[in-house]
């Protein structure tokens, strides 16, 4: 599903060149929830933004679903991705439909079928009472359930998902964890996960590749348990 | 005192009705070619500045240069030095017409900059949101930048708006006539200082409910 060849990145950093992604080779089976975790600055975001063309390597290859994305293919490739952000990026003049149906601006559609999908979507992620609401009235894992919906808008093939839990609670994280993972068995979603929390890593991925000074040092095959609600009581007395 | 008052409105009121109207023309054309071409030259400062999506020195250098040395020259002198340039656009250099044109440079000028502003706090993050979603840049101009950055441009184009509703009182110099002009040359010069702070509070009624009605627009619209 996807595959990274020999990539590398480097970053004009306080007028130095420094490399931040070398030698990258991994590759993501479909329907596989895989994880990059590292330190901050190790290069994991960079990553996830290299998968969806946003950023270009300096050298190596990515291809998505068999094809290299490179500046011709990579407007066509990113429909058949999407992303979910650390702090959501969500619209605040818009309400919850229409930062749902943002995404099928940019594609055709028959309107009204498009709205009845928005309104499916925000039923499974548990929104279906919030259509109207601002997303300033919103907790923070309402607004990242919202931003889950405008993502399963586009039917994507890959979801990438840059530190999704970081700003929300334990018990808002285990709802998107719980979500994420829903998300992959039913549409059968291929899914990166970015995340310096080794719990959010354990609970999803089935690999998780481990990034240090730039470099991949292991990849690790995990066994993801279910996941379960964790309260504080147990989340303080817990080893 | 309030009789004198009474007794100038009523006789000048037909002359204040003209005056009006002629600000009204002016201003008008001035606020369309602002709010045009203010939000494309804000939109380029805005992609070509330095951490722009489209970086480009030299663009934002040229965009940037012109609408500071638009802005930097002293109003009244402006006025005088563009003559040659409404001659060559519209065939004659004075008039309610030939007016137009400073104002509305002068007012896409301070538009842009505001609109550049504008841009500038909107969430950067939001650029990287609509490639994800798959827009392309005039899409994340309509449908990203300027939804969450309305309300701020509402209140922009409020001061931008009183901004040349001030520099429109000094058209007369052109023959662009207008409240200001009327008050300058039949209040002030002729000692008719009744008719001067009719105009005055004219004046001042006019801007607060310009700014009261972009007030109330800009919260309409923000929805943050």
């Amino acid at each position: 599903m996807i595959k990274i060849e020999n990539v590398s990145k480097n970053f004009l950093i306080n007028g130095k060149e420094e490399r931040v992604i070398i030698d990258f080779n991994i590759n993501i089976n479909k329907k596989e929830i895989f994880g990059l975790v590292g330190e901050t600055g190790s290069g994991k975001s960079t990553l996830l933004r290299m998968l969806n063309g946003f950023i270009e390597p300096d050298c190596g290859k990515i291809y998505l679903m068999d094809r290299e994305l490179n500046k011709e293919s990579k407007h066509e490739l990113v429909r058949d991705t999407s992303m979910i952000f650390q702090d959501f990026n969500l619209l605040g003049n818009l309400n919850v439909l229409d930062n749902v149906l943002l995404a099928t601006k940019f594609r055709k559609g028959n309107k009204e079928d498009l709205i009845k999908r928005a309104r499916e979507i925000l039923e499974f992620v548990g929104l279906s009472d919030f259509e109207r609401s601002y997303t300033r009235t919103l907790s923070g894992g309402q607004k990242q359930r919202v931003a889950i919906a405008r993502t399963l808008m586009t039917s994507p093939k890959i979801i990438l998902c840059d530190e999704p839990t970081s700003a929300l609670d334990d018990k808002m994280s285990y709802e998107i964890l719980k979500l994420l993972k829903e998300i992959n068995e039913k549409f059968e979603t291929t899914i990166v996960i970015v995340s310096h929390d080794i719990s959010v890593i354990k609970a999803l991925c089935s690999r998780v590749a481990i990034i240090e000074g730039g470099k991949i040092v292991e990849v690790l095959s995990l066994n993801p348990k279910e996941i379960h609600p964790i309260s504080y009581k147990e989340a303080l007395i817990s080893d | 005192m309030i009789n004198n008052y009474i007794e100038t409105f009523s006789k000048y009121q037909g002359q204040l009705l003209n005056a009006f109207i002629e600000t009204i023309d002016m201003m008008f054309t001035a606020m369309v070619f602002t709010i045009l071409f203010g939000m494309v030259f804000g939109f380029i400062m805005f992609i070509t500045r330095a951490d722009g999506i489209y970086r480009n020195k030299l663009m934002y250098f040229l965009v940037s240069g012109v609408l500071n040395v638009l802005r930097s020259i002293p109003y009244i002198l402006f006025i005088i030095v563009i003559i040659p340039f409404n001659r060559l656009l519209i065939g004659t250099g004075f008039g309610v017409d030939a007016s137009k044109i400073p104002l509305s440079l002068i007012g896409i000028s301070t538009f842009a900059r505001f609109v550049e502003q504008d841009f500038l706090d909107v969430n950067k993050n939001i650029y990287e949101t609509s490639y994800a979603l798959g827009a392309n840049t005039l899409q994340y101009l309509t449908h990203f930048l300027l939804v969450e950055a309305r309300s701020g441009l509402i209140l922009s184009f409020t001061s931008t708006t009183i901004s040349l509703l001030s520099y429109s009182t000094v058209m007369g110099i052109i023959g662009g006539g207008g409240l200001g002009y009327l008050a300058i040359s039949e209040g002030y010069q002729n000692f008719n200082y009744s008719l001067m702070w009719i105009i005055i509070i004219l004046m001042i009624v006019l801007v607060h409910f310009v700014q009261t009605t972009g007030n109330t627009i800009s919260r309409k619209y923000d929805k943050r």
